[in-house]
């Protein structure tokens, strides 16, 4: 059986194990990242994309306010390409109590965050689109933010620093010896193939999985909760700012326009299994309501996708004895599971929001150096990761700038996210992929208008013809896209996006026939 | 207000046909639609009916087990099959002739999907007959470096799959001087000699004995029959079209055959007309209201054949509160399923319960209600608007379409042979 040595092994290929991974690396530690599937394709790509300004907790959560204050301008400093700096507003709708704009002022003076009242009229004027009814309307310093990018960047840069990163690799054991934990044992998910890993350090930045893994070292009832949240990305960019209701944190409060989309969120019910995570039409129900209420005609807009994220709740009975008060706030903690289990070399991060993941993965790193005796200052508050590098923001628009470039000279496979034959063909070699799902997380394809109606049998000539699919294979990875696809929109399936599921329809079944591929 | 004894509403292949039908028995017709229709996406074959769910060989037997509220029932496989012969006719004496159809409802041939699967369908263009894949001689493949909506290797490869003999090749050559090219570009690239002479230079040392060659269904637009027959007669064998992705190149060749035998028959296409309503009394339509960009025109008719397709071509539209609507006139939307009920199922694959919905109609292409009353008088169905079909399953759009088209056509004539006569007669 192949076998790995690292000083750490970081189980989880989110954002807060990427952050993790490249935090660690950064300090010189040799890191191996385990994620048992795609890099992000767990709740890191499965959120709204919002880059708290920490407006929503001011009121109910001013520890985490606070944190989102300082993170939301560090990250804007570091990964400046991921982030789109759209602004954002809190709006008294008619259905919220106006004075709980003042609580919110008040709230954010008191934790450093710079917001502002603004004429109605004029919040109007920046988003003609909002329900004219709204009584107030503050600005605040959100944007938004693009996890997969954001975890491609920080895991390129912890592989620059030698971190190696499997993915598509599932821990199927811990390794334990003298109450320490030691490594682990993973599983090719490709192959079936093992390997251990012999690690001195584990930390578990698996988030909603955590207690999975948990299990494996012998640890139970550790309190973390999935809770499921769903999202609709709208068709269009309905808003160009961030627009929260001025109210405490509800469900559908948020729409977020990120790249081409809105999308609108979400949600919070408790799941068993964060791989069962089902979305309802009450669901669906709910946010179209909700977003009637932010932009009157929302449920005439086109709904693109809908999708459920579970995140890492955190209620444990036994860890508020052994940690300091900042993290029994809702925000993140560390659970030390020497002082709470009696377990040596192994930490978890529980817990978290995205707009704090540098935080987070700086709070675990601490405190791996804290017990391992070793002075290391965490640097991610200064580093850039690749990709980052010129200190602009990315607009939208960027794509388009660059593909008008090269409009002569190559193919576009992807008309609707402006992906160019080139930039495929070289993503499916560096990322030494056959999966046409895993392509979609890192180019959008087939995630536009047309979901995938067009590009989807282009892109498998294409990675048939660079030799990357047998036929059977190619089959298989269309007809996985398929359903997949299909999973992000049988729910939402009316208007316009039912005319063009139906003019998808006919092409993979009426002109293609893919059902009755061998 | 102008007025028409007929205004179909579509220009798919329902509507066309029943305009070129009515026109050429010397009804005065007037074709109104918000744009080309279906096809310009559909393949350009006839396709009866494929699977039943089973692959079907034979339509006509397979016919006999569709269920009433199927299209196919209304018409009956006669009906089917005057539908074809008549399509068939239009082709011969039409304006792309000698380019011509073959093929019936009594048996399916076989043709490659772009994606390899063996396909079945019933009526073909010339261009596409000598891809049956129930001959077993083997295949070159041959696709273009420029066209993305075509992939050779990968069809080849599934075909190999399937247990045929075949290979790709693929040329390097631009069309227009387009790296990107679509469908229709390297049609008109093919319909010009130079073109078509590198294609057969380029090409020509690469094939081998005894094998038959697919292109991508581009070979012409303005002259199909011309360039398959020069690239047969250069190349010294069969040689046979695959549809694309959209846009369909056959489709547009059908497009623009049953337009130009409308235009001879009289009869008039309106583009960029919407339907929006109708001005009824007593159970008929006497005009139907259209915009015209900002500008609401009123269209008197006796009657009128609604050929506006289904959810795909905005014919039929479902709102986030889960209700349908037929968008022209607000006729009823059967099969829709309750508020609470299920709409789809979680696998794509699945069958799902929305599938069949559409206006069902009476045995004269009336449409119904709940009750299966009768709702206008005047109004007949046609096409992809229908209920009780999953054409896109089946296999069978292009064949609903022409059938009911062809049948909408027949029931007005016959409703209407002295209208008819005093209209020519003024």
């Amino acid at each position: 059986m192949a076998q790995l040595q690292a000083e750490v092994l970081v189980i989880g290929g989110g954002a807060t194990g990427a952050g993790v991974a490249w935090d660690a690396a950064l300090r010189g530690f040799d890191v191996v990242l385990v994620e048992r599937g795609d890099l992000a394709e767990g709740t890191s790509g499965r959120f709204h994309g919002l880059l708290h300004s920490g407006g929503r907790y001011v009121v109910k959560d001013p520890v985490a306010a606070e944190e989102c204050v300082v993170e939301n301008a560090i990250l804007r400093r570091v990964i400046p390409d991921c982030i789109e700096d759209t602004g954002g507003l809190f709006v008294t709708t008619p259905d919220d109590d106006p004075a709980y704009g003042d609580r919110f002022l008040a709230g954010c003076r008191a934790t450093g965050l710079p917001a502002e009242e603004i004429d109605v009229a004029d919040a109007l004027r920046l988003e003609p689109r909002l329900n004219p009814q709204i009584r107030r309307a503050f600005t605040v310093p959100d944007a938004s933010i693009d996890a997969w990018k954001t975890v491609w960047s920080l895991t390129r840069g912890a592989a620059a620093h030698g971190a190696r990163i499997l993915t598509y690799h599932r821990v199927i054991d811990l390794h334990r010896s003298n109450g320490a934990v030691t490594g682990a044992r993973l599983r090719n998910e490709l192959t079936g193939e093992e390997l251990d890993v012999e690690a001195g350090f584990v930390l578990n930045a698996s988030g909603a999985w955590a207690a999975q893994i948990l299990h494996m070292a012998g640890i139970e009832d550790v309190g973390v909760v999935p809770g499921k949240g769903i999202m609709i990305a709208m068709n269009h960019r309905l808003v160009n700012t961030v627009v929260n209701r001025c109210t405490m944190p509800a469900d559908g409060d948020i729409l977020v326009p990120i790249r081409t989309v809105s999308v609108i969120g979400t949600t919070d019910i408790r799941s068993a299994d964060p791989d069962e995570i089902p979305v309802t039409q009450a669901e669906v129900d709910q946010m179209l309501d909700d977003g009637e209420r932010l932009v009157p005609g929302f449920r005439e807009a086109r709904a693109l996708r809908v999708w459920a994220g579970v995140r890492p709740l955190f209620q444990d009975a036994k860890i508020a004895a052994v940690t300091d008060t900042r993290d029994v706030s809702r925000t993140h903690a560390v659970v030390d599971h020497r002082v709470r289990d009696g377990v040596d070399g192994l930490l978890t991060m529980s817990g978290g929001k995205l707009t704090t993941l540098r935080l987070m993965a700086q709070d675990l790193v601490d405190a791996m150096c804290a017990q391992l005796g070793s002075e290391r200052p965490c640097r991610t508050a200064e580093e850039r990761p690749p990709g980052n590098e010129e200190p602009e923001h990315y607009r939208l628009g960027s794509r388009l700038g660059r593909r008008e470039e090269t409009l002569q000279d190559e193919q576009l496979i992807c008309e609707c996210e402006l992906i160019g034959r080139n930039r495929l063909e070289e993503a499916m070699r560096t990322r030494g992929t056959i999966n046409l799902d895993d392509i979609r997380r890192v180019l959008r394809l087939g995630m536009g208008p047309c979901q995938g109606g067009f590009c989807i049998y282009r892109a498998t000539g294409i990675l048939h013809s660079v030799d990357r699919l047998d036929g059977a294979q190619a089959a298989g990875s269309l007809r996985m896209f398929l359903q997949e696809r299909w999973k992000g929109v049988w729910p939402i399936l009316y208007g316009d996006q039912l005319r063009q599921a139906r003019l998808d329809d006919w092409i993979f079944q009426g002109l293609l026939d893919v059902e009755h591929l061998p | 207000m102008s007025h028409h004894d007929v205004v179909v509403v579509g220009t798919g292949l329902a509507g066309l046909t029943a305009a070129v039908r009515l026109a050429e028995s010397g009804a005065r017709v007037l074709v109104v639609a918000k744009g080309v229709g279906a096809t310009h996406l559909s393949g350009g074959t006839i396709d009866v009916l494929g699977y039943a769910p089973e692959r079907v060989e034979r339509p006509r037997e397979a016919l006999a087990g569709l269920p009433p509220e199927h299209p196919y029932a209304l018409v009956g496989a006669d009906g089917i099959a005057a539908a074809i012969g008549w399509f068939k006719e239009r082709f011969a004496a039409g304006s792309l002739a000698p380019y011509a159809y073959s093929g019936d409802v009594e048996e399916n041939v076989l043709l490659p999907s772009a994606i390899g699967v063996a396909r079945p369908t019933a009526v073909v263009p010339e261009t596409m007959a000598a891809g049956d894949l129930r001959r077993d001689e083997p295949i070159c493949v041959v696709g273009f470096r420029t066209l993305k909506d075509f992939h050779s290797a990968l069809l080849a490869d599934e075909l190999g799959r399937a247990g045929l003999t075949a290979r790709a090749t693929e040329l390097e050559l631009v069309p227009e001087g387009r790296r990107d090219a679509n469908s229709l570009g390297l049609a008109r690239g093919l319909d010009d000699p130079a073109f078509r002479g590198q294609v057969v230079a380029q090409l020509g040392s690469r094939l081998r004995a005894g094998e038959r060659v697919a292109f991508p269904a581009v070979l012409g637009i303005a002259d199909p029959h011309g360039v398959w027959a020069a690239l047969e007669h250069a190349l010294g064998r069969s040689v046979f079209e695959v549809t694309t992705l959209p846009p369909s190149v056959p489709g547009m060749r059908v497009f623009a055959v049953l337009r130009e035998a409308l235009r001879r028959a009289g009869g008039t296409v309106l583009l960029n007309n919407v339907v929006t309503g109708a001005e009824r009394s007593d159970g008929r339509v006497s005009a139907l209201r259209t915009r015209v960009g900002l500008r609401e025109e009123r269209r008197g008719a006796d009657w009128v054949v609604l050929a506006t397709g289904g959810f795909a071509a905005g014919g039929i539209e479902l709102d986030s509160r889960w209700t349908a609507r037929e968008t022209a006139l607000g006729l009823p939307v059967a099969g829709v399923p309750g508020t609470g009920e299920e709409r789809f199922r979680p696998g794509y694959f699945d069958d799902h319960p929305i599938g069949r919905a559409g206006v069902a109609v009476d045995r004269e292409l009336r449409p119904v209600d709940a009750a299966g009353e009768r709702v206008l008088e005047n109004v007949l169905v046609a096409g992809a608007t229908l209920a009780g079909a999953e054409p896109w399953r089946e296999k069978s759009g292009d064949g609903i379409s022409l059938a009911t088209g062809y049948r909408a056509a027949e029931l007005v004539l016959a409703a209407s042979r002295t209208v008819v006569a005093t209209g020519r007669a003024d």
